[in-house]
Formats: C-alpha cells, sequence, structure tokens
C-alpha cells in the first residue's frame, strides 16, 4: 500500500494527507469480504462513496480492471464450473490487456462519447454473439483457470485497484457501448422494479446477476476481439501463476482474498457509479421499453438506495433471512459432506484464515456464508470508526513529537571494561565512611585551628593581648569540671599535711635548731617540742596565757603581752595573740592583734575557726580565723610574710549598757546542744550553723560578778566600713549609736558579730543579801557545768565556789564551801570539771589547799591541804585521757601528777620547772585513740618560750575500767 | 536482545456510537485532568515493577523472550489499572545483555501531544540493561 509515498514523506506531514491516508487505509476494509458484498446495507455503501472519489483521478490506468471485477463479483456463485472457469479466464484477460493497453481505454472512452446512445441496442446485440464465441473459445484453457485465476500478482496494489474502481466503471461502459446505454438500462430497470423487485427477491437477482455476467463478459471479450493474439500470452501466463500457486499454499490464501477484495470492491463500484452518474440521467431522455429482463443484482441494490427507507429495510430483512439460510444450509452440508478434520479447519478458519475454500471447493461455497458474517461484522465496526476518526481529524491536530532518547549507553573503551573485570583483583575494601554529609558546611574537613596574632608594633585590637583565648577546646572541656569547693577543701586539708611532713622534715634536718630542747624535756615527759617563739614579732614579750581548743586538741593559743623593748614600730602598743599546731612548732597559724591587754580567751567549741578573748577594758572581742588574708594588715618581718589580724568584731564601746566595766576574768564556750532552747528565743537570727550543732553562747565574767552571755551572729557583708585596723579606739562612740557602733566594731569583710544576750548579776542571785562579806567579793573564773550548760560554777576570793544558773533559778548546793569553817580570804584560782562528765569538779585556792567536790554536796569530797606546801594554785587541769588523773602547778613552777587511783593521798609526781620559771600551762591531748592517745603539756615560760611537753605513756594511757573505779572511790571516800 | 510490545484497547465504543440512529457523538477532545496520563506517575510504577522484577535477574537468552512479555503485561495491567480513563496504552520492553557495546535507542511519536504523552524507564545491572517505554494515547 503505496510504501513508496510513504517512505518519501517527511516528518511534516499535513493534516489533509493524513487523512487520504487514513481513508485509504479505511478502503483496506473491505478487503476481508466476500462475495456475498451484495447483501451490505446500502448505508455502507453510501460510505464508500468519498474514497472512492479520491482515488478515481490516481488510478485511471487500473479502472479497465476494476470494471472488470465489478463484474466478476456479480457472477453468482453458484455458477456452473465451467461458467466460472469461463468468467476468471476472461476476468485475467481483461487485466492483462488492460496494462498492456491502457491508451486503449482511452481512445475506446473518446469513441463512446462521440458515439450516440441510438447505437446502443445494435452493440449490445454484438456483444452477445462475440460473448458468446469467446466463452467457447475461453473454455478450453479455463478448466485450469478456477484455480489459477485466485492468484493474482499484484497484491500489493490489491486495495488500490479496488478502491478506484469506480472510476474505470464510469469509463469503460462509455468506450465499450454507448455511456447513455448504460444508463438507459439502469433507469429502465429502476422504474420497472419499482413494482416488482420485492416478488422476485433473491432468486430472480441470482438470475439476473448471471445474465449480466454474461453479458459483462461478452463485452469485455468483445472488447479484446481486435486484440486476440494476447490469449497465447495470457495462456502461458496461467501456466506460471498455477505452477506457483502449487508452489505455495500461501500464494493460495492471498489470491482468494484477492477475490474477496474484488467482490468488496464491486460494492463501492456501483455506489460510486450511481453517484457519479446522476448528472448524466438528466441528459439523457431514454425510453423504457427495450430494457432487457437481466439486470444484475447491483443494479438491484442501486435501485434499493433510492427507495424509500421503509422498502430498504425490508430489502434488507430479506438478505438478512437470506444469509442467515445460506448459512444453516452450509453448516448442515458441511457437517454431513466434510471430514471431521476438513470441518473444523473450515469453522476454525474465521475471517482471516481463507484456504479451506480453495482446498475444498465444493465445501468452500458454504463456509463462505459462515464467514461473512464476520467480515461484515469487523466491517461494520471498521466503517464505524472510519467514521469517527473522519470527524474527530477535522476537530484536533496531530503531530510528531521530538524524538525522545530512551536509553544511550555509550559502548566501554578496553580501559573500562578491564578495569571493570579484572580491576578489583587484589583489592579489599579498607575503608568505610558512613556519617552523613554535613550539607550546610562549605568544605566538609575538620575545623582548621586559628589564632590570632599581633605582630606590628603600634598596637590595635585586643590581639596584641593575646586577644580571646578560645584555642584549647580540651582545656575548656575540662575546667568547668572542677568541683572547685571540693577542690579547695582538699587542698586545705593537703596541705596541712604537707605542711607537717615539711614541718618535721626540717625538724630533722636541724637538730640543733632548737638549741635548749633536750635540756627542756622534764622528767614527767617522754619528749618536747618548743614553739619558735624567737620570732621577730614575738620577741621580748611575755606569754600571760595559753588555751587549747576542745574541739582541736592540738590548737594552741598564746597570748603574748607588751614587748619589753621596741622592735616592730607597727605592733609594739599591741598585744598578740599566736595560734599554734602543736605539730608545726616552727611558726604560729595565725597571729592576732589586739589593741588592749587580753586577759583570758577560748576557742568556738566544734569548730577552732573562731577565737573569743576578754580583756582588761572590759571588751569581748572575736576573731574569724577563716577571714581572707587580705583584708588584713600584712607585713615583712625578717624576709617573711606575716599576716596580722584585726579582730573581726569587738565589743568595746558599743553595748555600754551591758558591756563589762571591769576587766575580764573568764570567758568561756556555752555548748550549744542545751542552750538551744534559749538561743531559739534570744536569737532570731538563726544560722545555719546554729541549727547543725556549731551554735553556741559566749560567756563572759569580770571582776564585778557580771556573767553576760553573747550571741554569735554571722553578719552581711554589705555592713562593711572602711576603718584603718590600726586606728585608735572606738570607743567615743555613745549607746545611741548602737546600730552604728556595731557596724563599726565590724572589721570589713567581717562576718561574725557578737550581741549581747543576757546578763547575769552575780551578786544578787549567788549571795544571801545578808552575807557580809560580799561588799568585796571578786569572782575569779566561771566553769559551766559539761552536762548542763545552764549551770555554772564560779571561783571567788572568798574560798567558796559559787552554784548557779543563767536563768537565775535556785539550784542545791548555792555555795561549794572548803572544809573549814568560816569565811577566808582565799582565792579559788581555778575551776574545772571532769571532762569525762563525772559530776566533780576540782578547785584550787591560793592557801594551796585542793578540793574535790561532788555536785550535790556543799563540802567537799576530799580536800588536800597540803599537797603543794601552801603555795598558791596556778593552774588546775584534769587529765583528757586518764579520768582519775589530774595536773596542779602552783606558783613556784612545780608541777604535780596526781592519779587519784594510784593515791588518793597526794600526787604521784612532782616536777619543778626551773630555771625558766612557768608563767602557764594547758593540757593538750588526744584521748579518743587509746592506741595512739597523747597528752602533753604546754608550758609558756617567764622569758617567753613555749614549748611542748609530752607526758610519759604511762599518764596518758588510761586504763581499763579506770571510771568505774574512780567512780567507787567517790562513793567510798569519806 | 528481547523486544515485546503490549498493546491496551479501551473498553469499547460509547454508547451514542453503537446507536446508528442518533448522531449525537461523545468525543471527549481532552482527558479530565485527573485521568491525564501522568509520566512521573507512570514512571514510578514502572520503576517499582523492574525494582521488583529484575532485582536479581541475569540475562540469558532463553529467558529474555518470557521475561520481556511478562514485565509488559505486568506493567500494561498496572497502569489500566491506574485509571488513565480512555486511554490507550503501549508498553514496550527491551532487555538487553550487557556486554560493553553502545545501545541507542530512540522514540518518535505521531500524536496529539495535548492528550497523549510518554514516559520510559531504564534498569540496569551488571549482566543486563531493561528499557521500558510506555506510550498512552488519548482516545478522543
Amino acid at each position: 500500500m503505496e510504501p513508496g509515498k510513504r517512505r518519501t514523506k517527511d516528518d511534516t506531514w499535513k493534516a489533509d494527507d493524513l487523512r487520504k491516508y487514513l481513508w485509504a487505509a479505511q478502503s483496506a476494509g473491505p478487503k476481508e469480504d466476500k462475495k456475498h458484498r451484495e447483501k451490505q446495507p446500502q448505508k455502507d455503501l453510501e460510505t464508500d462513496l468519498p474514497e472512492c472519489r479520491e482515488h478515481r483521478r490516481r488510478d485511471p490506468e487500473r479502472d479497465a480492471r476494476c470494471r472488470d471485477r465489478a463484474a466478476e463479483r456479480e457472477k453468482p456463485h453458484r455458477l456452473q464450473d465451467q461458467d466460472q472457469d469461463r468468467h476468471r479466464d476472461r476476468r485475467k484477460d481483461t487485466r492483462s490487456r488492460d496494462r498492456e493497453k491502457p491508451k486503449e481505454g482511452h481512445r475506446e472512452q473518446a469513441t463512446a462519447e462521440k458515439a450516440p446512445s441510438r447505437g446502443k441496442e445494435r452493440e449490445k446485440g454484438g456483444h452477445r454473439a462475440r460473448r458468446d464465441g469467446l466463452r467457447q473459445a475461453a473454455g478450453c484453457h479455463n478448466l485450469l483457470g478456477w484455480d489459477a485465476q485466485g492468484q493474482p500478482p499484484d497484491r500489493p496494489e490489491r486495495r488500490t485497484q479496488a478502491v478506484s474502481k469506480a472510476r474505470p466503471e464510469e469509463r469503460e461502459p462509455k468506450g465499450e457501448e454507448p455511456e447513455g446505454g448504460d444508463e438507459e438500462r439502469e433507469r429502465r430497470y429502476r422504474e420497472r422494479k419499482n413494482g416488482e423487485h420485492r416478488s422476485r427477491g433473491a432468486g430472480s437477482k441470482k438470475d439476473e446477476t448471471g445474465s449480466q455476467h454474461a453479458e459483462n463478459s461478452g463485452r469485455n471479450n468483445g472488447r479484446d476481439k481486435d486484440s486476440r493474439r494476447k490469449h497465447g500470452r495470457e495462456e502461458g501466463a496461467l501456466e506460471w501463476k498455477l505452477a506457483r500457486r502449487r508452489g505455495s499454499e500461501e500464494a493460495v490464501e492471498i489470491g482468494k482474498e484477492d477475490a474477496d477484495s474484488e467482490n468488496a470492491g464491486a460494492g463501492e463500484h456501483t455506489a460510486g457509479f450511481e453517484d457519479d452518474f446522476e448528472d448524466y440521467e438528466d441528459d439523457f431522455e431514454v425510453c423504457d421499453g427495450d430494457e432487457d429482463s437481466g439486470l444484475d443484482a447491483l443494479e438491484s441494490a442501486e435501485m434499493a438506495e433510492e427507495l424509500p427507507p421503509a422498502r430498504r429495510r425490508e430489502i434488507e430483512e430479506i438478505r438478512k433471512a437470506i444469509h442467515a439460510e445460506n448459512e444453516r444450509v452450509g453448516e448442515l452440508s458441511l457437517k454431513l459432506l466434510e471430514s471431521p478434520g476438513q470441518v473444523e479447519r473450515g469453522r476454525g478458519a474465521g475471517p482471516g484464515a481463507n484456504n479451506s475454500p480453495s482446498q475444498t471447493p465444493v465445501c468452500g461455497i458454504l463456509v463462505d456464508f459462515a464467514t461473512a458474517s464476520h467480515r461484515q461484522k469487523s466491517r461494520t465496526q471498521a466503517l464505524k470508526q472510519k467514521m469517527r476518526s473522519t470527524k474527530l481529524l477535522r476537530l484536533i491536530d496531530l503531530d510528531f513529537s521530538f524524538t525522545f532518547s530512551l536509553l544511550d549507553l555509550p559502548p566501554v573503551n578496553e580501559y573500562d571494561m578491564y578495569i571493570r573485570s579484572f580491576g578489583k583483583k587484589n583489592t579489599k575494601q579498607a575503608y568505610v565512611q558512613c556519617n552523613e554529609d554535613h550539607v550546610e558546611r562549605d568544605v566538609q574537613t575538620e575545623e582548621v585551628e586559628t589564632r590570632e596574632v599581633w605582630t606590628q608594633h603600634p598596637g590595635e585590637s585586643a590581639a596584641v593581648s593575646g586577644g580571646s583565648d578560645r584555642g584549647s577546646p580540651g582545656g575548656a572541656a575540662v575546667v568547668p569540671k572542677v568541683d572547685t569547693p571540693r577542690l579547695c577543701s582538699f587542698l586545705r586539708a593537703a596541705c596541712q599535711v604537707i605542711a607537717v611532713l615539711l614541718e618535721e622534715d626540717r625538724v630533722a634536718a636541724e637538730p640543733s635548731w632548737p638549741p635548749r630542747a633536750q635540756d627542756c624535756t622534764l622528767p614527767l615527759s617522754d619528749g618536747s617540742v618548743p614553739f619558735n617563739t624567737g620570732l621577730l614579732f614575738l620577741q621580748n614579750r611575755r606569754v600571760t596565757c595559753v588555751h587549747a581548743s576542745q574541739a582541736q586538741r592540738r590548737i594552741v593559743v598564746s597570748v603574748h603581752g607588751l614587748p619589753g623593748k621596741a622592735s616592730a614600730p607597727l605592733l609594739d602598743s599591741r598585744h598578740l595573740l599566736c595560734v599554734w599546731d602543736i605539730w608545726q612548732p616552727s611558726g604560729p597559724q595565725k597571729v592576732l592583734l589586739c589593741e588592749s591587754e587580753v586577759t583570758c580567751c577560748c576557742f568556738s567549741p566544734c569548730k577552732a575557726f573562731l577565737l573569743f578573748a576578754g580583756t582588761a577594758h572590759g571588751s569581748v572581742l572575736v576573731w574569724d580565723l577563716r577571714e581572707d588574708a587580705r583584708i588584713h594588715c600584712s607585713l615583712k618581718l625578717s624576709g617573711c610574710s606575716w599576716t596580722f589580724r584585726t579582730s573581726t568584731f569587738s565589743t568595746d564601746g558599743v553595748l555600754t549598757s551591758v558591756n563589762h566595766r571591769s576587766p575580764l576574768r573568764a570567758i568561756e564556750p556555752v555548748s550549744a546542744s542545751v542552750c538551744k532552747r534559749q538561743s531559739c528565743v534570744l536569737s532570731p537570727f538563726s544560722a545555719p550553723e546554729e541549727t547543725s550543732g556549731l551554735s553556741f553562747h559566749i560567756a563572759s565574767l569580770d571582776e564585778s560578778g557580771v556573767l553576760n552571755v553573747w550571741v554569735r551572729r554571722p553578719h552581711a557583708r554589705a555592713w562593711s566600713v572602711l576603718s584603718d585596723p590600726f586606728s585608735g579606739q572606738w570607743s567615743m562612740l555613745s549607746s545611741s549609736e548602737l546600730c552604728a557602733a556595731e557596724v563599726f566594731r565590724l572589721i570589713p569583710g567581717g562576718r561574725i558579730k557578737l550581741l549581747h544576750s543576757t546578763a547575769v548579776h552575780l551578786g544578787g542571785s549567788l549571795f544571801h543579801k545578808g552575807d557580809e562579806f560580799w561588799v568585796s567579793t571578786q569572782t575569779l573564773n566561771v566553769k559551766f557545768l559539761p552536762s548542763d550548760p545552764d549551770r555554772f560554777v564560779v571561783g571567788t576570793d572568798m574560798g567558796l565556789v559559787c552554784h548557779g544558773t543563767r536563768q537565775e533559778r535556785r539550784v542545791f548546793p548555792r555555795l561549794f564551801r572548803p572544809q573549814q569553817q568560816g569565811v577566808r580570804p582565799v582565792r579559788v584560782n581555778v575551776v574545772d570539771f571532769s571532762p569525762f562528765g563525772e559530776p566533780v569538779f576540782l578547785a584550787g585556792c591560793s592557801d594551796g589547799s585542793l578540793r574535790l567536790h561532788q555536785l550535790t554536796a556543799e563540802l567537799p569530797r576530799l580536800q588536800w591541804d597540803h599537797s603543794t606546801g601552801g603555795r598558791a594554785i596556778n593552774g588546775l587541769h584534769w587529765s583528757l585521757t586518764r579520768p582519775a588523773m589530774f595536773l596542779v602547778w602552783d606558783d613556784a613552777s612545780c608541777i604535780y601528777v596526781w592519779d587519784l587511783l594510784e593515791s588518793d593521798l597526794g600526787p604521784v609526781a612532782k616536777q619543778s620547772v626551773s630555771p625558766d620559771r612557768l608563767v602557764a600551762m594547758t593540757v593538750v591531748g588526744e584521748a579518743e585513740k587509746t592506741r595512739g592517745s597523747f597528752l602533753a603539756l604546754v608550758l609558756a615560760r617567764a622569758s617567753g618560750s613555749v614549748d611542748v611537753q609530752y607526758l610519759r605513756r604511762e599518764w596518758a594511757t588510761p586504763a581499763g575500767d579506770e571510771r568505774r573505779r574512780l567512780r567507787l572511790l567517790l562513793q567510798e571516800a569519806p | 536482545m528481547s523486544v515485546t510490545a503490549s498493546f491496551s484497547a479501551v473498553d469499547g465504543l460509547p454508547d451514542t456510537e453503537k446507536n446508528p440512529g442518533e448522531s449525537e457523538n461523545t468525543y471527549i477532545l481532552r482527558p479530565i485532568f485527573q485521568q491525564r496520563f501522568r509520566p512521573s506517575v507512570v514512571k514510578d510504577c514502572i520503576h517499582a515493577v523492574l525494582k521488583q522484577e529484575l532485582a536479581n535477574a541475569e540475562y540469558s537468552p532463553e529467558e529474555m523472550p518470557q521475561l520481556t512479555k511478562r514485565l509488559s503485561e505486568n506493567i500494561k495491567d498496572k497502569l489500566k489499572e491506574m485509571g488513565f480513563d480512555r486511554y490507550k496504552m503501549v508498553v514496550q520492553v527491551v532487555i538487553g545483555e550487557q556486554r560493553g557495546e553502545g545501545v541507542f535507542m530512540a522514540a518518535r511519536c505521531f500524536w496529539d501531544a495535548d492528550t497523549d504523552n510518554c514516559t520510559h524507564d531504564i534498569f540496569m545491572n551488571d549482566s543486563l540493561f531493561c528499557v521500558v517505554a510506555a506510550f498512552g494515547c488519548f482516545y478522543y
């Protein structure tokens, strides 16, 4: 189907061309129709018209042959074999002739136009005669031709021929017989048939087609009369065709198809014929009389086309009925006549496979009916689609898409192929990077370490001074994790240990450092360590007092008086207090400054970070030893820097209404646990330390018998006032400026101050009004009961020890008297309670008498009047490690060691300290650890030196049931 | 190389065309927007089928014709289920062996560009390549 044309076309198909092309393609549909084409509805014929017109111009040379085929189609299929043979033979003749002599048609056409219609009849008659003759002539080789005719050589052109039949049909008749002749015949037929065609039906049609066929063949052959020589040649062609048919089955099939298409073309031909010649009908006025009765079925169909729709429908029904009948007959005969295989083949052939009729000629006729319905249906379908496409193509435009590149796979070059097949040998995966891509980073490498440095002379920006030092992320990450308070506490503890170790090393390295060290060791002691009182600021100062902390037994404070000769100008007018650690005798831990003479001092009971002191001026001073050294004055003395701490708070000049007016005789811490019920009332400012057991009161006693109780109170730093720690007194402050004075008495940066809690006037409470001796009585010291801090005993200068409470309740006994009756001017210099909880206390008097009192009795349990030989007892201390032992020293610098379990009649040991007279003594010791317990005496000499004497182990180490035996002793004592 | 094409026709003519008495037609010149042939969706569909079917495929000349047929039918059925109404689908599957040769495939369509469309997808592994082209032609 026009393959050349298609090839030459470009992308730029126009819509018109496409339509033509599609029409041509659609017209191929009828090829499948068979010889029952005449039963096709008239409507289909009409739709065929456009294509017929289209192709009429293109294929003029094939006109003749097409017409011949049209004629052949009209031939009934059930003609005698001979007739068929003859007919087909004739058709072949015609076809070959047409090809050979296309011009002949034209010439004939021209003559036909000139020929008058009058000669029609005559010519027709001639035709018949010639046809008969020819039929006999052709019959001889048509015996073969029944099959051979099915193989036209022009298969590719087949469809085109079929669709282009109308044109030749319109011309050829003009050539052969006068044009008007056909027309007249048609008209006559139509008119006549209007009346009769219904009654004639299909049967007459067959007859008519038979005659028509004869007529047509005769006509054609007549046209060939002058070219008779061709027959010889055609016979040769037939021979060839036959041979070819035998050779290939396919050829037969196609030949059959060819025949079908010819039949299909016939319908179109007739329609085109009818349509195109309507004009001519008007031109020729033809009389009807001489019309022969042999009209073909084609013409009857044409007639029907002009009939009213009702009749058309009737005809259609009749045709369908005939068709159905034929089918039934065909099936029946197939079953009867054919073998089962043949039936199956014929049945299964369908519309596409038409080989069965050619192979079994008898049955083939019947099968044609069966397949015809399929063809008709498919044709109907095709026509519908064609119509649809025709309408649609008017509405849409088709175009060529650009070329999609579905796959572009470049050839692999040799190297890649080699690498693909061999490149991975001897390799293994060594590393996998599986991190997510860091998309927001431009450069995905390690961060570059940078540091800003300034190199030019006139410095600019911060880089000159080092810039922002953020370069070490590792250090920055570690530092914040340090727990600073914990580190500080660790360092503090570690520093002490290290300092002690260093101290010991130094002592070991300089055995000759204290020149008198060995000399000083008393016979009582295993060894002695002198404090380094040779420091510049301690030279020429008398020690007036030494005191040991109750909580931390190795902390000792020594009070140094004014120096005998000036050494340091700033310090000369001030008293000094030195806090020592007995393990570090090389120097004092802290050095405290005081304006006035300190008469007594004590540490805070639980932790020795507070030091309280009473002065001869009647003031109470507080040092907070935790204070930073920077808020205190620092002096460089003999190559060493010393910090001299002024008191954190002083009651000088404040609280004048309640303050002491006499020199203080004693100052004592009052343990917190029992005082709590009062402190809750008295001090609303409860500090965390108070609730955690660090709460305590300070009691200070002056000579006039006034006992003041002070409450320690933390103070906010905001209350700081600048003041020169070395400036003078603040005593000019009046009582009305109490608050301001309180502030002024606080050192800048200090956090501790004292509030006055209660004042107990012992003169009124302890003594009877009637006591005549009270007028001049002095109170010398005070001790609070360890078991009941509310109660205290006060030593007086009348040989009596008063018993009182802070609430001024009556207690029994009111007084502890010596065994001697009467009042004597004997000063009770020392009162000391047993540190082991025994309800006993010792009182040492100036007449050398020593009394052991029980709290429940007025008279002493034991009294030794001559143990010191009449020397006044200056100091008395219970042992800290042994309950039944105490130490006494008198003003003759003699130390007595008492052991009540060993002897309750006198001291077990006596040691005179000479030539350096003893001026003060205290006892330090660790009783908690029996294995490592020690007992040491801290002795202050008149020369100003202080040394530690470690007592022998038999006095330091307690016996097994010492307390029980002491208790028994106390009960059995007379 | 194995080539198979599958065609799918639409269900049939509209009812009105079956009735010769009526001249009303039911042409739809443009598909409904939701039912338009969407290349991306089709491509996803094809891709899914290819991944599933050819996950561990090795080229063998004997099996490829069946494989291409199965693939094309499979894809065509899937496309028909996707509701491209009034679309005629053409699915072409080409499977070739990977031997390092160069291959170029192209397609060109004569169609109504407003309604028709096509898409294609490629699957490759070490032994074969598979090209699937799907064309959707609108049936007015």
